[in-house]
């Protein structure tokens, strides 16, 4: 009988939330898709690593003490750990900026170098954000989840080394002895809530006042639930409680301020994962990743999720809530919102999720997953674009060091070491049409981005890897990166050959036969990423048996 | 060396795209893998019940006692018309794949306590229904009375073809020899091999490929195959059975 083709192509991301019957017609969807991303441009990339912040000069902040936050700031980066919170431009060195007694005009560097420490008491997972205003990197304030100390405000003016600039920084009141937990700038407000002693309560400062919560436009508002976390979004801030979401309209109109629920009945189970993207803000709820727009229109129904695909992955995070720390990150221009969850004892094996944010060949832009594996970024992770316009990427871990997060073909264990990135990518099952024929697989092409040498392996199972039919060896695709004009040179090194096509399909003749078959593409190793495009299999069908 | 049963089964199973074995893994074939194994031993037996008769399965080494034809000898027993062909087998299921009962000879040469001269004459094939109607009853009385037997001349083959009787009864010990070609063992172990020549391995392989484009329901292919097989099996058949010259022996001289 003559051979048949069948090609597909890789799209739709991770779905582990289908029947196997399901992904029979979503040949494009991944059964596993690990340590890839889905690449915007088309296809399935394998992720980029990480890198110590300060290369071989890395400090860590606070020696090995976890790190509770960061956040991008002017041409640097802050961090918060132990009792302190740190400034650094390169990772090398860090300079303690939670200082007391800061002269209100400022302080030079070594004024404030100088002064006494204003300890972050009981210092827990830290929120940060910045209110531009109209200073040269505008000003950060930083709460913590420990609850134990008041909002923090710091200030930077000046260039060149830190030696030279100039240091704003102090506690903010807010009332009392509330210390809140979570903050936001909103409509020329600091809005902060959370408070351990005031759980329900949003304080808002002064208009264009933020520092002060006792001036014209300030106040404060009690809503039935524990506020998990605040964002402005729009005209509105969104206030994201444990079991119910409102938003906060008219901020700046005392006659018509007011607090709306937007949905009673589903919460967020961690304000770390709160990101804006997409013009959306999306957020961890118990019954996956949600988008406000989502929620607002169809309410608490599980149709509001974005991340059906990944439930299980999901359910599994909402059952552990109360073991793991939740931090995220948006990379823009990936379009990918990413999402880690773990603890101090995940180390190497810490995990995470990717949603890229794609339009599908029917026109509907939604959310496709993918899985992370090996980067522990769940103590802290942050994305932001820096004083230069760059968009800057971060995390942290649990030993106190500070990463270049998505860069790099490797990742760093717990020792430091640099280690391989394992990456998997698993089709469904494919029946070809008919599930009831025997078919025969000849022969495969793989079409690949390679942005480097590349050596993957393939791996075919039939009958949804029966242990009761052979099932053939792994094979190892070689994909030469090629020379093209003005990228590389011919010759100058191995990984790159004159004349190789910039997607090149590798043919790979493959062996067994099934009614189905999945295929696995996976590397361990640390060479350059890749991206799998598609797969075009040539198989022989041999009757309904 | 001659073909393996795993060299066998590989190629076929690399013929048809499928995943080959190992020696470590050969005995616990599952699968294709078992029914390529399978397909193997049943172009075995199809070369083997093509032709009983092949040489490569003579159960001895033809003329190895000088100067008998035979392969095979039974020692007959005075009073004793009947005896197994096999006298090891328990059953059809182990006896001889096929005698030359046109090659029966009688001696007494080799026999215990025999001198010469001694005995020697071909024993002639008898059906049994002429033995019945000219024979038996006169041998039978004999037995039953005077017991005085004598030399045989012919030989029976027994209804359910295990034994071999001879007429008359023996009066004596002889040495009865024939020609016998066992029934080859199936495939079994991964280096279990063929009995004939790997040059004719392909021929096997004919066969195989034969059943197992059936298995994958492939007509066409099998119908090239079991061409394939055909042709290879009249090359066979020419060059182990036809090996003589052709003669043509006119029988009225004798009369």
């Amino acid at each position: 009988m003559a051979t048949q083709p069948y090609a597909l192509a890789c799209e739709g991301g991770l779905d582990k939330a289908s029947s196997s019957f399901e992904l029979l017609r979503r040949p494009g969807a991944a059964r596993r898709l690990r340590n890839f991303e889905v690449d915007v441009a088309g296809g399935y990339r394998r992720v980029n690593g990480f890198s110590a912040f300060g290369g071989s000069d890395a400090a860590n902040p606070s020696t090995d003490n976890d790190i509770l936050g960061l956040h991008v700031y002017a041409d640097g980066l802050i961090a918060c750990s132990s009792t302190n919170i740190y400034f650094s431009l390169d990772g090398t060195s860090w300079l303690q900026i939670n200082r007391a007694s800061v002269d209100s005009g400022g302080d030079n560097y070594s004024t404030f170098t100088g002064r006494s420490a204003a300890a972050r008491t009981s210092q827990g997972k830290a929120h940060f954000v910045t209110y531009e205003g109209d200073t040269t990197y505008g000003e950060v304030i930083v709460t913590d989840e420990g609850s134990g100390v008041k909002p923090f405000y710091f200030k930077m003016t000046g260039t060149g080394a830190l030696s030279d600039r100039t240091y704003y920084a102090k506690e903010i009141t807010v009332s009392g002895t509330h210390y809140p937990k979570f903050c936001t700038i909103h409509d020329k407000h600091l809005v902060v809530a959370g408070a351990s002693t005031a759980l329900n309560t949003i304080f808002y400062s002064g208009t264009s006042d933020i520092d002060d919560f006792t001036t014209t436009g300030s106040g404060s508002i009690v809503l039935d639930d524990q506020v998990v976390g605040l964002r402005s979004f729009r005209d509105d801030l969104i206030i994201f409680c444990k079991n119910s979401i409102y938003k906060l309209v008219n901020i700046n109109n005392s006659s018509t301020i007011a607090v709306q629920p937007i949905t009673q009945n589903i919460g967020c189970l961690d304000g770390k994962s709160i990101q804006e993207i997409g013009g959306d803000l999306v957020f961890l709820a118990p019954d996956g990743i949600r988008t406000l727009a989502g929620t607002v229109r169809i309410g608490d129904v599980e149709l509001g999720t974005v991340s059906r695909a990944i439930q299980p992955v999901m359910k599994d995070i909402a059952d552990n809530i109360g073991s793991l720390n939740v931090s995220s990150l948006v990379i823009r221009d990936k379009s990918q919102y990413r999402l880690y969850y773990g603890s101090d004892s995940t180390g190497d094996a810490s995990e995470g999720i990717i949603g890229t944010l794609k339009t599908d060949a029917q026109g509907a832009t939604n959310f496709q997953w993918s899985e992370t594996f090996g980067i522990d970024a769940s103590a802290s992770a942050t994305s932001g674009f820096n004083s230069s316009g760059v968009e800057k990427h971060y995390h942290g871990d649990y030993a106190g060091r500070v990463f270049n997060h998505d860069t790099g073909d490797n990742f760093l264990n717990t020792s430091g070491t640099e280690t391989n990135i394992v990456a998997e990518y698993q089709t469904p099952d494919l029946d070809y049409g008919d599930l009831g024929t025997l078919k025969t697989l000849k022969y495969v092409k793989v079409s690949a981005t390679p942005e480097g040498t590349v050596a993957t392996k393939l791996r075919v199972r039939y009958n949804y890897d029966d242990t009761d039919i052979p099932q053939p060896s792994d094979y190892t695709l070689s994909i030469d990166k090629p020379s093209l004009f003005g990228t590389a040179v011919f010759g100058a090194t191995a990984a790159h050959v004159f004349g190789a096509s910039s997607d090149p399909m590798t043919r790979q003749a493959i062996e067994g036969s099934g009614h189905s078959n999945y295929f696995r593409i996976f590397s361990d190793d640390q060479n350059s990423p890749y991206t799998i495009n598609g797969i075009y299999i040539d198989y022989e069908p041999s009757g309904r048996q | 060396m001659a073909t393996t049963y795993l060299q066998l089964t590989n190629e076929l199973l690399r013929e048809l795209n499928e995943v080959v074995l190992t020696s470590s893994n050969f005995s616990a074939a599952i699968g294709i893998q078992a029914h390529a194994k399978d397909c193997v031993n049943r172009a075995y037996d199809d070369i083997v019940m093509a032709e009983p008769q092949w040489g490569f399965l003579a159960t001895g080494e033809s003329g190895a006692t000088d100067p008998f034809y035979g392969n095979v000898y039974v020692e007959t027993v005075a009073g004793t018309r009947w005896y197994e062909l096999k006298s090891s087998s328990s059953s059809v299921t182990t006896d001889y794949g096929a005698i030359d009962w046109d090659n029966f000879y009688l001696t007494t040469i080799g026999v215990s306590g025999e001198s010469a001269p001694y005995t020697s004459q071909n024993l002639k094939f008898i059906n049994s229904s002429d033995w019945v109607r000219y024979r038996r009853e006169a041998e039978n009385a004999d037995d039953s009375d005077s017991q005085s037997y004598g030399e045989p001349t012919h030989v029976i083959r027994s209804p359910d073809t295990r034994k071999f009787g001879i007429s008359p009864i023996p009066d004596k010990v002889y040495r009865v020899w024939f020609f016998a070609w066992d029934l080859p063992t199936a495939l079994d172990a991964h280096g279990d091999t063929i009995v004939f020549p790997d040059v004719y391995a392909s021929v096997l392989m004919a066969r195989a490929r034969y059943h197992f484009h059936q298995f994958k329901d492939s007509p066409q292919q099998a119908a090239f195959a079991l061409q394939d097989y055909k042709e290879g099996l009249k090359k066979m058949r020419s060059n182990f059975l036809n090996p003589e010259p052709n003669y043509i022996t006119d029988d009225r001289l004798y009369f």
